[in-house]
């Protein structure tokens, strides 16, 4: 700023703030941000919890059944005094451990495929706490990382790819995209004429557009899954009352488990009602929808924050230490009994001077400078790139695959979108060619794994200087309720006309929504 | 937040602009309401990450300060608890052993010797490529439980170390099982067996590395103790 002009440059400043503030609210109030990273940390940690359990499925009545040497007593005493939260110690029947057991494994394979996620993800919670919190002490880091994750993934919208929520909305919108068509075609003789006035303002809202056109023919498609969603609320609504008439809830988790409860009840009424209800009932529905996506931002960047910080942590105590300086500290883990599943293979690295040296230095460097190469896309890809390498190292040179399977689960809400979608285009075309090979495979289409269509906007890559804010339009999917309709978050989606070229599915059924509002076209 | 047309001139996103008429469209209640949602949503996010930073980061000005505060929000389940490798990595293997004395059915009474149970979870882990956390934590870190709750001559502080107490016979007497050498058992005895790991061989680095035992104190074994006797 030139001392001769300091009056315009503090207006182009002030003009200049002005337009990030409303950039950034834009942002957080219309998308949830960062679909795929978080479907990807989604399917990372129900991977690792699920296969952590299935793998102690023959050690699970040692580990937290009430006859485990941390029997039902002391873990009630230790519980009593710590106030964590754990639904095992509701009873002390071999029944009631068994069902939770089951319950956490199914609702780790839910979170998985992305099933009903918004609900599937507030049981996954629950059995992760309680299983954890019933033996406190049989749990390492990676138990630790799972534990956080968990509770922070029931605020996100998590499902908006690579799940079974996303294929059933993309299907209902197809079908609604369809009906839509076809409705179009018949009325477009009557419509004409009286199209003029209506049209333009309609034009003036396109906020409403999207859904407007298609929700009324999603729901009869979507009118199963819907049900089901209601059951299972339902279902969960009868546990929930027993639970807090008997008093098992701390009030601060009945009061949480509550408002989950009521918000997935509202949000389904008010998708329900959107579809034939007036101006006032859609607002309240687009409100909702603001606020999934802000709760969902919000947790998306503490989950960020609480990456770096385990990180930036563990390599600020790392750089105090006289072992880690000396660069033999890595040498040390290596003859310990209780980490070393593969002795000659320990040794043999731990008798390599230079390499423990650098691998010492390589990992404090690593963890001190990750948060800070945030602010550098291409150091940042190439460090994460480094610390998955080092976590799958671990894995196997210290016998601690579920340990390492989190921490690499959580280090994916820094890839970058170009990668996610790459690799998700590829399991797609890979689940489609194995399904192909099957007898009685129907079709390779679009399903949980299936790529996006190729088509979408979504591919383009991210600027620099926002490494973790794709520019992807949501798509459509998994709103907060259980049985949404496929029109759930339509009016944040991108404007129609966006899509006009995208070759595929979704893309026409936008297109399709798009034209009814405009049907002199 | 006022109509988006006059505040994203030039926006490089068909999408914001979108996003933007999209509030800007709200009725002025809802607007509202959304500005207030915004609101706590900031400020639930930078507590709670000042929160957790101050739990995780070393003792300083500001964690002393709000001790009490930051304890009370994370604890117990925003709680991160793992430093395995830091400050310094474990440079010691730490074995817990344990024996027993055991009444024979002729009147006659028996000590076992000491029996290794973190070597016998050593061989489960070797060539293990998933190993259960009954090999790798329970009694390890049943162990740290033990020894963080109790003073250097094996005296209880408190709740927690009477409960590590009970919680290290439970683990000894599922491995050991009630009957031993031909007699029931009555009263187990542990010991830890810390062995420094040898310095690297190109260090100059000399270091003792005989084994320290820490024996503690004889425990008389009661039925809950025994696997299936916990309730």
């Amino acid at each position: 700023m030139g001392p001769g002009g300091p009056a315009p440059g503090v207006a182009g400043l002030r003009v200049r703030i002005e337009r990030c503030v409303s950039r950034g609210l834009t942002r957080v109030t219309a998308h949830a941000l960062g679909p795929y990273q978080t479907a990807i940390v989604r399917i990372g940690f129900g991977a690792a919890w699920l296969l952590f359990l299935l793998r102690e499925w023959p050690h699970r009545h040692e580990l937290y059944g009430p006859d485990g040497p941390w029997s039902f007593g002391l873990g009630k005493q230790l519980v009593e005094t710590n106030k964590s939260f754990t639904v095992l110690l509701w009873s002390g029947s071999t029944s009631w451990f068994e069902l939770v057991y089951a319950v956490a494994m199914a609702s780790a394979a839910a979170m998985m495929l992305g099933w009903h996620t918004r609900i599937s993800s507030v049981l996954f919670m629950v059995g992760v706490l309680s299983l954890q919190n019933r033996s406190v002490f049989m749990g390492d880091g990676g138990d630790n990382v799972i534990h956080l994750m968990a509770m922070y993934l029931v605020l996100t919208r998590c499902a908006q790819v690579w799940s079974l929520d996303a294929r059933r909305a993309r299907r209902a919108e197809e079908n609604a995209a369809r009906a839509a068509a076809h409705e179009v075609a018949q009325k477009a003789e009557h419509q004409a004429a009286q199209e003029g006035g209506h049209e333009a303002a309609q034009e003036n809202a396109p906020y409403h557009v999207p859904h407007q056109a298609h929700a009324g023919a999603a729901v009869p498609a979507n009118a199963v899954a819907a049900t089901g969603g209601v059951v299972l609320w339902a279902v969960l609504g009868a546990i929930l009352l027993g639970g807090t008439i008997a008093g098992a809830l701390s009030t601060g988790w009945a009061l949480f488990f509550w408002a989950l409860w009521a918000a997935h009840g509202l949000w389904w009424c008010l998708e329900r009602a959107a579809v034939r209800g007036g101006e006032a009932v859609r607002e309240a529905r687009t409100v909702c929808d603001i606020l999934a996506n802000l709760a969902h931002n919000g947790v998306l960047l503490v989950i960020m924050v609480e990456v770096c910080l385990i990180y930036s942590t563990a390599g600020w105590y790392k750089i105090q230490g006289s072992r880690w300086q000396d660069g033999t500290a890595v040498y040390y883990p290596m003859n310990l009994d209780y980490f070393t599943p593969w002795p000659e293979l320990s040794h043999l690295l731990a008798g390599s001077g230079v390499m423990i040296f650098l691998v010492t230095y390589g990992t404090v460097i690593t963890q001190v400078a990750f948060p800070f190469t945030l602010f550098n896309r291409r150091v940042k890809n190439v460090l994460l790139a480094f610390m998955i390498l080092e976590h799958l190292s671990i894995a196997v040179l210290l016998g601690l695959p579920f340990f390492s399977l989190a921490m690499i689960a959580a280090d994916a809400v820094f890839l970058p979108t170009v990668f996610l979608v790459w690799a998700g285009r590829h399991a797609g075309a890979l689940g489609g060619r194995l399904r192909g090979l099957l007898p009685g495979a129907r079709r390779p289409g679009p399903d949980a794994a299936a790529p996006p269509a190729p088509g979408w906007p979504a591919m383009a890559p991210p600027g620099p200087r926002t490494p973790q804010a794709p520019r992807t339009p949501p798509q459509p999917s998994a709103g907060p309720a259980p049985g949404e309709s496929g029109s759930a978050s339509g009016e944040s989606g991108p404007a129609p006309r966006k899509f006009a070229s995208a070759p595929r599915e979704s893309g026409a059924a936008w297109r399709a929504s798009g034209t009814v509002p405009g049907t002199s076209e | 937040m006022e109509p988006a047309a006059h505040q994203v001139p030039g926006t490089d996103s068909a999408g914001e602009a979108d996003g933007m008429r999209g509030i800007a469209a709200l009725s002025l209640p809802a607007r509202i309401f959304v500005a207030i949602a915004v609101a706590v949503v900031t400020v639930g996010v930078a507590f709670h990450v000042a929160m957790v930073f101050l739990q995780t980061a070393p003792d300083n000005t500001i964690s002393k300060r709000h001790a009490d505060v930051v304890d009370s929000y994370v604890y117990p389940e925003f709680e991160r608890n793992w430093k395995l490798f830091a400050p310094n990595p474990l440079q010691q293997n730490v074995a817990v052993h344990a024996r027993a004395t055991v009444a024979k059915e002729d009147g006659g009474t028996e000590t076992t010797g000491w029996v290794n149970l973190s070597a016998m979870d050593g061989e489960a882990i070797d060539g293990n490529p998933a190993p259960s956390h009954t090999q790798q934590n329970e009694l390890r870190r049943a162990w740290e439980f033990y020894v963080d709750n109790h003073d250097e001559k094996g005296k209880p502080y408190g709740l927690r170390g009477r409960l590590s107490e009970q919680y290290i016979k439970r683990i000894v007497m599922l491995r050991f099982g009630s009957e031993l050498n031909g007699g029931s058992v009555e009263r187990v005895q542990v010991r830890s067996a810390v062995t420094p790991v040898a310095p690297p061989k190109w260090s100059e680095e000399k270091a003792d590395l005989r084994t320290q035992y820490s024996v503690q104190p004889w425990w008389q074994v009661t039925s809950a103790d025994l696997p299936g006797g916990a309730k």
